[in-house]
């Protein structure tokens, strides 16, 4: 057996893949790296883990790992293509289908020069990604819990998650604070990284640190300018969801893009499309509010001057009324008061004529009875010699003096007898 | 108190007045509270709470 220089046994080997593989391939990875240099080569480092559907484990289960090349020519054409049909950033953290040559080089070792690649593979993969993160929050029953929350009355006091350097964030603040009504709104950044890898644990930490203080907030919002590709796969994870979709105040994510949404944009409060969006949903919200507060104003202004209306109408009502009532019930009372004149008149009159009756019956009777009604008639009355009336000739006798009284006078007589 | 508590507040006076359940000798009084609610309501919307402290601060004197 001949012994043999590195550089041979390398120069076997580059000639045996030569033979055994030398059409195109197209092969399925995940590009853990992708570093373009000045000259503009891309150069990618390709992955296959063990699990890859669901869980973003950060280096672990690993079962193939290969470098692979884009020349510059072929990149300036492949990069656009793959981003303009994907929407999606051409970078770390996404699943491609590539068409590659395997080289080997004694030198260098081996690698897989990309000659094409196909886009819709990237986008069934990130929709796929995508369903089954949604889907293990609805098993879990969380994915609902953000939207369900109450967007508070005022969206006064805003929680920023955002990128100090970010396209979208400096704008967003400045339309909150030059608002056309005059609105007060109080605004905190909580930096996070917006793009790549860092994204879920930056963004968790930003998340962490409102939640500490969040009585101090009413609503979250994430934000991140855009354009026509952007790279969102690290919002594409379920940790993240996660923990928007149990967050305790309403997120709202405005992060640029321009097509389909994230996995982020489904589980949270509100989604729109770009940071002035958010802006102006937030906006909005005071708007209503304001308006609200204005009608009660009114509301108040119009319900106390018809209420006083009614009580001036009551006393006005009162006040015409007065004249006639009190007229009426005077009449009544004088009425009342005549006709009781006229009865105790009456009644006096009566009892009047009743006793004047009386008196003149018994000055009749007194009349009747008068000594010189008698005398006149013809009778006398006879006296003894005492003074005294006699009655009874019983008494008398013979010589007593008497008296006998006429209606005219006198006489003075003697008994002779009496039988 | 919070905004979304002066609001309600400021709901029920209004509700009282329109259906007459307001004695016209409590009109007066639940008037300034009105008032009061809505000069809250119109701070906070408004104003910072630099300015608000600052207006606390005059009313003292």
């Amino acid at each position: 057996m001949e012994t043999l220089t590195l550089f041979e046994l390398n120069s076997r080997v580059h000639e045996a893949i030569e033979v055994g593989l030398p059409d195109e391939y197209w092969v399925h990875a995940e590009m853990s790296s992708v570093h373009v240099n000045a000259a503009g080569h891309c150069y990618i480092e390709l992955v296959q883990k063990q699990d890859s559907s669901l869980f973003n484990e950060i280096g672990g289960g690993m079962i193939a790992k290969a470098r692979a090349t884009i020349w510059a020519a072929r990149f300036r054409m492949l990069r656009p293509y793959f981003e303009q049909t994907t929407g999606q950033a051409f970078a770390a953290g996404i699943s491609v289908q590539l068409l590659v040559t395997v080289e080997f080089h004694e030198l260098y070792g081996l690698s897989y020069v990309v000659e094409d690649i196909d886009p819709t593979y990237t986008l069934g993969d990130m929709a796929r990604r995508r369903r089954e993160i949604l889907m293990r929050l609805e098993e879990e029953g969380t994915i609902d819990l953000n939207k369900e929350l109450p967007m508070p009355l005022l969206t006064q006091r805003v929680a920023i998650i955002s990128s100090e350097t970010a396209a979208g964030y400096g704008d967003f603040c400045h339309q909150l604070a030059s608002n056309a009504w005059g609105f007060v709104f109080r605004t905190k950044l909580f930096p996070a990284v917006m793009q790549g890898d860092a994204v879920e644990p930056t963004v968790i930490a930003a998340l962490d640190a409102i939640a500490a203080e969040q009585e101090l907030w009413d609503v979250v919002v994430i934000i991140r300018g855009g354009g026509a590709a952007s790279d969102l796969v690290g919002f594409d994870t379920y940790e993240l969801a996660a923990n928007c979709a149990q967050f305790p105040l309403p997120i709202i994510t405005g992060i640029g893009h321009e097509r389909d949404s994230t996995v982020l944009d489904a589980v949270v409060n509100t989604s729109v499309k770009t940071p002035t969006a958010a802006a102006e949903f937030l906006i909005a919200q005071m708007v209503a509010a304001a308006e609200r507060l204005e009608q009660l104003t009114e509301a108040l202004v119009s319900g106390i001057t018809a209420r006083i209306n009614v009580e001036r109408q009551r006393l006005q009502t009162l006040t015409l009324r007065l004249p006639a009532a009190y007229a009426l019930r005077k009449a009544t009372e004088t009425h009342a008061l005549t006709l009781r004149e006229e009865r105790l008149r009456t009644g006096i009159n009566s009892l009047l004529t009743a006793r004047r009756h009386r008196l003149e019956i018994v000055e009749k009777v007194l009349a009747g009875a008068s000594p010189e009604v008698i005398l006149r008639r013809g009778y006398t009355i006879t006296y003894d010699a005492d003074g005294h009336a006699v009655r009874s000739a019983a008494g008398l006798h013979e010589g007593d003096t008497l008296v006998t009284r006429f209606a005219d006078g006198k006489t003075h007589s003697q008994v002779i007898s009496h039988s | 108190m919070t905004y979304e508590q002066a609001i309600l507040q400021l709901d029920d006076i209004v509700r009282q007045i329109e259906t007459g359940e307001l004695g016209i000798d409590q009109l007066t009084a639940q008037l300034k509270r009105a008032q009061e609610l809505i000069t809250f309501c119109r701070n906070t919307l408004y104003k910072t709470d630099e300015e608000i402290q600052q207006l606390l601060q005059d009313e003292k004197k």
